[in-house]
């Protein structure tokens, strides 16, 4: 990793990682899953197990044994596998923030909540989205390899997973332009700034009802 | 470039994109466009590749820190691009006690009484600020429809993931935008959805509502069915419903999984929007309803998918599990894993475990102990109405707690205007001041730990209301009827006679 360029931007960079994949294969894992608001925070968790607190803790504080990231070799993941829609429910920033602040940066689903994933391209988490047959064969090396790291590289955009397979996925090339280049999405329309005032000039001619508020 | 011109020079070379088959969309507009497409279009200012581009901002709908936030980056001598295209409501973090003008400290953090101090300055702006003490202060997505402030055609973002709630009145709206981003650039990124369409058919029976239509078509179609897609809701049921019925069933377009959800706009829209307050007047007027008359998807247009629920012998919807998609009429039983598909077996298995209910019991007389009514899915005159009618002459069952808040102060008044307050109160629900109170559990406005709540709004997901609070969705009578009955009881027998 440290052969890797330095961003070109001040926002979250991300272009590569090593690390245990942990599979949460379920669908629908929700935004107050993942992270509720509004209401006291488990006294069980520190900071960096914030994230999926309603099955990662009973409301006393004690671990539940058959959340994944409380399995051994599991731990230390750095990236989640899930099935459809992980991340459907809320736009809370802290349904990326608190899973990045335990070290997860990448979850591999077969699809994503969409505001779950503005978030996430947002704050430097990768949402790779791959077919379900796909995520289910890494599921099982993982078991079968417990506590060995696979890689996710943004800039080919694939998933090596030793001695399994090689697979390729595909994120919308802004995606992959602002995360490699650690763009904030300020910086992603600095460049757009001409254009953006000219189309809002001749907008407001065109439709000043809008602006009669 | 704009993303039509990307098409006319390199599709001809097979390029494609990452989500969507160039070609496929190329056809779709040749054919005839889609009200989301017509809208996208208009307010493209830049295509960036694949399927994402640089949208125009109409409206900038801001929650309660959104003047804090204004205010750090006036402060730090940025611009706010478009500062007449911004409002402000609190909703998320007030209270909803009745002592919160006075006791202020029950609001969260300082936000309402932030509000006061940079309210000139805002309106100097062009910024609209409701805070606890406006008279049009309540949950944002009831307040913009109401005021006009949402208007058709528009491209609405927020923070909140409701806001598609706002599609409703014929406009494109969603959540999930940071202000900073809209507020500094007067734009946002992003990805062109799929066009989904559900036409519903068929004939609603009694007691039968928007809201079950979206939990229905949830159910049917699945939590996930919205997925990369713009859902238009269509067909002769939703041009029967009022603007406020169709804002239900936009309201849970995002629990369908979806960007944004729809409604064209028709000539019920048109009467709703026309007497707001901040909607166009005089040639303004004739000159935006003369656009909005050309929004409607064309006949021609292609959907990506396009599904139709037939509503007849629908009943009264309730969910038994931790997702909408966990739904069932009220006369049913509640299903066994073994009956579900194969993949979402074991979801349904942890979904019974937590809300502790057994396969094969009937849904109906499973014992409750709270109900909320109120929330941007139904919170509105029409939605308190149908409560009211259920509710009157009737008493709250003894060890139930149960609240009503009306959707935005407007709502409210007009509520107690027509003594919809007193048949609430005389029948023993708490009558509260407008926000988001229960829906998400917050402010302390939370169901009490493991407890099951009947509620209106719109997710019954884990822990969401409370600590281990289980919640089961409904239509607002249905809510109401529970409220009365201290169980899930069918609305229609109550109102029979045939609960006591």
């Amino acid at each position: 990793m440290a052969e890797e360029p330095a961003a070109l931007g001040s926002g979250p960079q991300f272009i590569r990682q090593e690390g245990i994949a942990a599979p949460l294969m379920m669908d629908n894992v929700d935004t107050d899953i993942i992270s509720p608001i509004g209401k006291p925070p488990n006294p069980g968790a520190t900071p960096e197990t914030r994230a999926f607190e309603p099955i990662r803790f009973f409301a006393d504080g004690r671990e539940k044994p058959d959340f994944i990231l409380n399995q051994e070799g599991f731990r230390r993941a750095s990236i989640i596998l899930a099935g459809k829609n992980f991340g459907t429910g809320s736009s809370r920033s802290v349904a990326v923030s608190r899973p990045l602040a335990g070290g997860i940066n990448v979850v591999i689903a077969e699809s994503f909540g969409p505001l779950f994933y503005d978030n996430s391209v947002r704050q430097g988490l990768l949402a790779v989205p791959l077919e379900g047959d796909k995520i289910k064969r890494i599921a099982e090396w993982t078991f079968a390899n417990r506590g060995q790291t696979i890689l996710v590289d943004l800039r080919r955009q694939v998933i090596e997973v030793p001695g399994l397979d090689t697979f390729a996925f595909r994120v919308e090339p802004r995606v992959r332009e602002k995360l490699l280049g650690g763009f904030t999405v300020r910086e992603e329309l600095s460049r757009l700034d001409e254009e953006i005032h000219v189309f809002a000039q001749s907008y407001r001619q065109s439709w000043p009802w809008i602006y009669q508020k | 470039m704009k993303r039509r011109d990307f098409i006319k020079t390199t599709v001809g070379a097979g390029v494609g994109c990452g989500f969507i088959p160039m070609q496929s969309l190329f056809a779709q507009q040749a054919a005839g466009m889609t009200m989301y497409d017509k809208i996208w279009e208009a307010h493209e200012i830049s295509y960036l590749g694949g399927v994402t581009s640089v949208l125009h901002v109409d409206r900038m709908m801001l929650p309660d820190i959104g003047p804090a936030a204004i205010k750090r980056l006036l402060d730090a001598g940025e611009t706010i691009r478009n500062p007449e295209l911004v409002w402000a409501v609190a909703d998320h973090q007030v209270s909803t006690s009745p002592e919160r003008y006075t006791n202020r400290s029950l609001n969260l953090g300082s936000v309402a009484d932030d509000f006061p101090e940079m309210k000139e300055q805002l309106a100097s702006m062009g910024i609209q600020v409701f805070g606890i003490d406006d008279p049009e202060q309540g949950i944002q997505h009831v307040v913009g429809p109401e005021t006009g402030l949402t208007l058709p055609g528009m491209l609405m973002v927020a923070g909140d993931s409701h806001t598609c709630t706002h599609g409703a009145v014929g406009c494109v709206s969603w959540g999930g935008e940071t202000a900073q981003n809209v507020l500094l650039t007067g734009t946002v990124i992003r990805e062109r959805a799929r066009n989904l369409r559900v036409n519903y058919t068929g004939t609603l029976g009694p007691w039968v509502r928007g809201k079950d239509m979206i939990l229905h078509t949830i159910g049917t179609l699945g939590a996930d069915a919205g997925n990369r897609c713009a859902v238009e809701y269509a067909g002769p049921l939703v041009r029967s419903l009022s603007v406020e019925g169709r804002m239900t069933i936009c309201n849970l377009s995002i629990e369908m999984g979806a960007a944004t959800g729809m409604v064209a706009p028709d000539d019920t829209t048109y009467e709703y929007v026309a007497s707001r307050e901040f909607a166009p007047r005089g040639e303004l007027w004739d000159q935006a309803l003369a656009y909005w008359r050309s929004l409607p998807t064309d006949d021609a247009a292609a959907f990506y998918r396009d599904e139709t629920i037939d509503m007849t012998d629908v009943e009264p919807q309730v969910t038994w599990g931790i997702s909408p998609e966990h739904v069932i009429g009220i006369s049913e039983r509640i299903p066994a894993p073994d009956d579900a598909p194969f993949e979402k077996r074991d979801a349904w298995r942890r979904a019974l475990e937590y809300t502790k209910l057994t396969p094969g019991d009937t849904i109906a007389d499973t014992p409750i102990d709270e109900v909320f009514i109120g929330s941007c899915a139904e919170s509105r005159i029409s939605d308190l109405r149908a409560a009211a009618e259920v509710v009157r002459g009737r008493r709250v069952a003894p060890n139930v707690l149960a609240w009503v808040i009306a959707g935005s102060q407007p709502v409210k008044r007009q509520a107690e205007a027509e003594g919809l307050d007193r048949i609430f109160r005389d029948a023993g629900f708490d009558w509260r001041e407008p926000g988001c109170s229960k829906c998400y559990g917050s402010n302390g406005d939370l169901v009490a730990q493991g407890k099951r709540s009947v509620s209106n709004s719109n997710r019954n997901y884990v822990g969401r209301q409370g600590i281990d609070a289980i919640t089961h969705l409904v239509s607002t009578p249905m809510a109401a009827a529970a409220a009365i009955a201290g169980r899930i009881v069918d609305v229609r027998r109550l109102m029979a006679g045939e609960i006591v």
